[in-house]
């Protein structure tokens, strides 16, 4: 059984050779893959053309309902952006270095999930063609968006969030993309030779990459965080049954970081079996993934049980009575399931044969998430349809046009993480060079002699070859 | 310059409304009805139809919550009071209440627009900027009364066919799809009482706006005036009942009145006062 | 006046570190540890017990960056508050604290982030041509140690490459 993170005496070339050859000219599955997603995508573009111009009516909302799936899976989408920032910031900060080899696509998927999430809150609106009226422009008339809204802190919040992790993700990029350009050629060599900066691996370069990026992850923490509180301030903020919640901040974190592992599970198995990565992301960091994802599924369960004691045990009826009703009325079966996929399913993360077992993993991670997105809906759902006014108690199931556009987000993330994959490495050279390098030094320091030579150079004691004179 | 503006007023614009805010209030419309007098005709409803050029969607539309109608008549068949599940009551009838926007003076669907396109006038009324509207909805679900009603479609086209355009209110626009709208408590008469009473000199008298619904109603179960206005016919059913605004919970002495506010306990502080309906037991 | 440089390649990182040290005590004498610059495929904390604290001017750009944006997000938004009287206020002070707390809070992660990156760039000496002698290997896995020479210390110090086993040396001559 393997109980080591990582063969710490592997080759460095062997490192780079791998991972380079992740990124060589794509085969057959590949295009396959992206003719899905760009299937999915089309659905969900016909779907928003047809919406845009007749109007949010057939995507059923109505006017005792007025969000519904988008701002669900707006929430979900925000909502698995926080798993790259744990990984690659928080475990940065406490030196756990089994973070160093599936960080990068954890943090790629940061990235890509925000840019599906931005979508929704646009999709979403009744003019489509006026969104920039949330951003604070200086305009001749004097009119300001409205700072008290929790709808114009998102836009904020997600701007900052969107351009802190993308310089993130890009700044971690900048010593691989050099590895890139020094082994690419034709269009690759250009596009690596601009993007790497002109990195050369200078002492004062790695002092100052050091220190970028202990500050940026010191700021995505805080803003991570942040994030999610001001996503969960949509509906803590209004005066909603349901929504009008106090532990919704520190509940739809746990959430996040929840959905996000699961993500990051399915994303590691896929990317272990088609990349070959088995010698990367290998299977007792998995195991630590799923011990992670299984602390915070209970973190998450406990906030939950929070929620409904506090609403039990208070005096407001109407939230009282709303929660009762998620238990026995038309949105039970969603509820139950979101409650057994979120509370019970993660129990399997606690086995060590079940954790150890890439296809079951796999599948459970997947319902996992699924429970996720479930919960987003039923919060967004069952208060819209009963509240304080019994008049407007409706029950509106969410139309075509809704479906395909969710249904056609995850194509899009999937589409921006598949030429991810094939432009930029996915597993993180220098960084698993240094995991190998700091472990072994702990164990074989000799070793390196033998592992950083190849057979042209010269052997120890000989005379150096001297270039460029 | 901005700066200056703010360290100048910084101790006025730091007032919230228990403190006096910053705004003064010219008039503070409002609305007293009487559920003893209302028969539940929808006279209301068709007039507020025919004033503000409200869309007409279809059967269907209406079934599936997507209407226009910002003064919508609420029936309520199974209230336990009334004996909800005994067959004798159902056939005396449900009970009825008429819903418009209660322009609310501590309104939540103001502060979560994120352009600003709600907004409470000095007026007292709860302003709807059509022009301003994304359409992100965020107003209605923050509505604890649900009394906003949003675009789906594109209603002018087919919701007054020709020659049914030439009815349309001139005094006001017809909305286009993506925009939010409800009741403003008929915003151009008011508009337009305050223009003429402008061009008499004088200033604008108890009875010179009445709202369409008011002015239709055909039991009179509905006055509207202005609150500031204290003879107002308004101002003394207020008084008589006891309820004044500013509070969520209202110390009546008599415990007899009839006068309440719905949802009063929200602290939305809304300006329309219902006479609770006395029926027999 | 021509200035010679020379890089060594090492496999052993080790002996690299040691060249370093060697070069800190003066082993060749005219060439300081200034000299050196270090190529490396991965990040050394430890080098800089050989090589020196050199410093890093970034923390100073994130707090500028993020005091900056702090006062400039809460002016901002305050101004524009007071700008913009019939902005809604559902009964709220112009100005509401706890709102702009929270976007003030964000603007200052924002600064910070981008005036940190900014910080970055020009400290670490980005945007510059690659050095000739740069190798392919130092993205690989060998230490290149860098030095900038006048003309009669070269062979001492390929002397000292030598003694440290060093595998390959590369030289360039610039007028």
């Amino acid at each position: 059984m393997q109980t080591k993170d990582i063969d710490e005496n592997i080759a460095w070339a062997k490192i780079n050779a791998d991972v380079l050859r992740s990124m060589e000219n794509p085969r057959m599955g590949y295009w396959i893959a992206v003719v899905c997603c760009l299937a999915m995508v089309s659905c969900a573009v016909v779907a928003e053309i047809y919406q845009y111009q007749t109007g949010l009516g057939p995507a059923n909302l109505t006017w005792s309902q007025m969000w519904g799936l988008y701002i669900a899976t707006f929430v979900f989408w925000i909502g698995m952006s926080h798993s790259g920032t744990l990984l690659s910031a928080i475990l940065h900060i406490i030196h756990a270095d089994w973070r160093k080899p599936i960080y990068r696509f954890a943090e790629a998927m940061t990235t890509f999930s925000l840019m599906t999430a931005g979508l929704f809150p646009i999709i979403h609106l009744g003019r489509v063609w006026n969104m920039y009226w949330v951003l604070p422009y200086v305009s001749d008339r004097g009119i300001w968006p409205n700072f008290r809204s929790p709808l114009s802190w998102d836009a904020f919040a997600i701007t900052t969030y969107l351009t802190s992790s993308a310089m993130f993700l890009f700044i971690g990029m900048i010593p691989d993309l050099a590895i890139c350009r020094d082994n690419a050629r034709g269009w690759r060599q250009k596009l690596y030779t601009v993007l790497s900066l002109g990195w050369q691996g200078d002492d004062r370069q790695w002092r100052n990459f050091r220190r970028i990026y202990l500050l940026m992850a010191c700021f995505l923490i805080p803003l991570a965080v942040s994030v999610h509180s001001i996503v969960s301030a949509d509906f803590a903020m209004s005066i909603m049954p349901g929504w009008h919640v106090t532990t919704f901040p520190p509940y739809f974190v746990a959430g996040a970081l929840y959905s996000g592992c699961a993500a990051i599970i399915t994303l590691f198995i896929i990317l272990r079996y088609f990349f070959r990565f088995e010698e990367y992301m290998t299977i007792p960091i998995l195991e630590k993934t799923c011990k992670l994802t299984f602390a915070i599924a209970m973190v998450w369960t406990y906030l939950n049980l929070i929620e409904f004691a506090a609403t039990w045990y208070g005096h407001d009826m109407v939230a009282k009575e709303l929660l009762y009703w998620k238990f026995t009325g038309p949105y039970a079966p969603y509820f139950w399931m979101m409650l057994f996929l979120g509370s019970v399913m993660p129990f399997t993360l606690a086995v060590e044969k079940l954790r150890r077992h890439l296809p079951t993993m796999f599948v459970v991670s997947l319902f996992l998430n699924l429970g996720m997105w479930l919960e987003r809906w039923m919060i967004v759902g069952p208060t819209l349809s009963q509240n304080y006014e019994p008049f407007a108690w409706s029950i509106v199931w969410p139309s075509m046009v809704q479906w395909a556009i969710v249904f056609g987000s995850f194509g899009w993330f999937g589409l921006l993480f598949l030429v991810f994959v094939k432009v930029f490495p996915s597993v993180s050279m220098y960084e698993v060079k240094e995991m190998v390098f700091h472990r072994r030094t702990a164990h074989r320091p000799d070793l390196a002699v033998s592992l950083h030579r190849r057979a042209e150079d010269p052997q120890p004691g000989s005379t150096p070859s001297t270039k460029g004179v | 310059m901005s700066l200056k503006n703010v360290l100048e007023n910084w101790s006025n614009y730091r007032k919230g409304a228990e403190e006096g805010g910053h705004h003064t209030y010219e008039h503070m419309w409002g609305m007293a009805i009487d559920l003893n007098k209302c028969t539940g005709c929808n006279a209301c409803s068709v007039a507020c139809y025919a004033e503000n050029n409200l869309a007409t969607v279809g059967k269907d539309r209406m079934m599936k919550h997507q209407g226009m109608h910002w003064l919508r008549m609420e029936r309520y068949w199974d209230e336990p009071d009334l004996g909800g599940d005994d067959n004798e009551f159902q056939v005396r009838g449900g009970s009825v209440l008429p819903m418009m926007c209660q322009q609310c003076n501590s309104a939540t669907c103001e502060p979560v627009c994120p352009v600003a396109a709600t907004y409470h006038t000095p007026d007292g009324l709860n302003a709807q900027v059509y022009n301003r509207c994304i359409g992100s909805r965020y107003c209605s679900n923050n509505c604890p009364y649900r009394l906003r009603y949003f675009n789906f479609y594109s209603y002018y086209e087919e919701s007054w066919p020709a020659p049914l355009h030439m009815q349309l209110n001139p005094d006001l626009s017809v909305r286009d799809k993506g925009v939010m709208e409800k009741c403003t408590f008929c915003v151009q008469r008011i508009r337009t009482a305050k223009d003429t009473a402008q061009r008499e000199e004088r200033v604008v008298k108890d009875g010179d706006v009445i709202t369409a619904c008011a002015q239709t109603c055909p039991t009179q179960a509905i006055i509207f005036g202005d609150l500031l206005d204290k003879t107002s016919k308004v101002s003394k059913v207020w008084e008589s009942q006891q309820v004044v605004l500013g509070k969520a919970k209202q110390s009546k002495e008599n415990k007899e009145l009839r006068g309440y506010r719905v949802l009063e306990g929200l602290n939305t502080d809304p300006k329309v006062l219902y006479l609770d309906r006395v029926r027999e037991a | 006046m021509k200035r010679y440089y020379v890089m060594g390649l090492f496999s052993n990182f080790e002996e690299a570190f040691a060249t370093i040290a060697e070069i800190r005590n003066h082993a060749v004498p005219g060439v300081s540890v200034d000299d050196v610059t270090l190529k490396s495929p991965i990040e050394h904390p430890e080098i800089e017990e050989v090589l020196g604290d050199r410093g890093s001017p970034i923390p100073k750009f994130t707090l500028f960056g993020a005091i900056f944006g702090m006062c400039f997000g809460f002016l901002f938004l305050a101004s524009a508050q007071a700008t913009f009287l019939v902005q809604p206020q559902g009964g709220k002070a112009v100005i509401p604290l706890p709102s702009n707390i929270v976007l003030t809070y964000e603007l200052l992660i924002l600064f910070g982030v981008l005036s940190t990156v900014i910080g970055f760039l020009i400290s670490a000496r980005l945007f510059t041509r690659r050095h000739p002698l740069y190798s392919e290997k130092v993205s690989l896995d060998q230490i290149g140690i860098l030095l900038e020479l006048d003309e009669k210390n070269v062979n001492p110090i390929k002397e000292l490459f030598g003694k440290h086993k060093v595998l390959e040396i590369r030289e360039e001559v610039s007028q």
